[in-house]
């Protein structure tokens, strides 16, 4: 473990896909899990596990968990589109990180690292969002 | 008819299409884009055009009765939407086999396991419109089969059948 100062700051993970939504939250160097939840644990309906309100109960359950640990802020990655969340970062993400927030962690630098399917040729950016 | 193929790299939409018996017109727009320039730059990172889609969209505007079969093909208008699917570990063991690098195997894996091109033809053309089909441990002509019997109207549509995001 590093000085106290980094350590009260992590990285939420937010992987949204069709059906679900998986938050991690890590120390900052990724390589620790301080907290994870999915949408799997929240809500056992299949379609309902990438709904905005999954999405929200679970950011609260991990939240709690890594303000146990100590973490007062995260930074968020967000990767994946989401079922009905075409833009980047989309209202379940968003839902998401304001959930973070009510919880009682502070929200740092937001970032969009979904990937991108490639084949010799790829679509611009945000097409078709 | 218009039917759109599309689905993460190494799905298997170009061995699939090529077996197909339709007579519909087969395009495989890869090919397109390369063959008549059509992309707006570079992009260095992944070795790939970037490409220019409403040239695209104009070229295939005037083909009524085709099937066209790409990673993009869900952004262009189409009857039906065909989604192929595959286990991560399959698209990289596939694309591998096919010659591609580790960069590109890996981010066209986790852009399956996160549904990236599932959500996008499900935005663009509703859900009533995607036809989603796992192609992991079913050969080819199984496939192409599969994508006969949706411009034969004799499949429902789908999308949301397979879950990948453990993988990740
Ligand atoms: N159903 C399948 N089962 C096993 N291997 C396949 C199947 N479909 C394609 N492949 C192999 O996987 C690789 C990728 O297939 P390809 O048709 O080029 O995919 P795509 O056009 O979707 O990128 C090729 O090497 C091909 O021979
Ligand atoms: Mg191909």
């Amino acid at each position: 473990m590093s000085e106290e100062t980094e350590d009260i700051w992590g990285i939420a993970h937010v992987h949204a896909s069709f059906n679900n939504t998986i938050i991690t939250i890590t120390d900052q160097t990724g390589a620790e899990t301080l907290a994870k939840s999915s949408g799997g644990t929240v809500v056992k309906q299949n379609r309902d596990e990438a709904s905005p309100y999954a999405a929200m109960q679970m950011a609260e359950v991990v939240a709690e968990k890594a303000l146990d640990r100590g973490v007062e802020g995260v930074h968020v990655r967000v990767r994946g589109p989401g079922g009905n969340l075409q833009t980047s970062p989309g209202p379940g993400a968003q839902a998401t990180i304001r959930a973070l927030a009510r919880a009682g962690l502070e929200i740092g630098r937001i970032e969009d690292v979904t990937p991108t399917p490639h084949d010799g040729t790829r679509a611009p950016k945000n097409s078709g969002f | 008819m218009r039917v759109a193929v599309t689905g993460t790299p190494g799905t298997g939409k170009t061995t699939a299409t090529d077996r197909l018996t339709t007579d519909l017109e087969v395009c495989h727009l890869n090919e397109v884009i390369k063959d008549e320039g059509f992309s707006t730059g570079v992009d260095e990172d992944r070795g790939s055009l970037v490409a220019d889609l409403d040239a695209l969209a104009e070229w295939l505007s005037d083909r009524e009765d085709v099937l066209f079969e790409s990673h993009l093909a869900h952004h262009f208008d189409a009857d039906r939407v065909v989604v192929l699917r595959a286990h991560p570990d399959t698209v990289v063991e596939r694309l591998r086999e096919r010659g591609d690098d580790d960069a590109k195997a890996y981010e066209n894996a986790e852009s399956e396991a996160l549904d990236v091109v599932l959500s996008e033809a499900v935005e663009e053309h509703g859900v009533e419109s995607v036809y989603e089909v796992d192609t992991t441990e079913r050969d080819p002509d199984a496939v192409a089969a599969e994508i006969e019997a949706v411009v034969a109207g004799e499949r429902e549509p789908s999308a949301g059948t397979v879950s990948y995001i453990d993988w990740l």
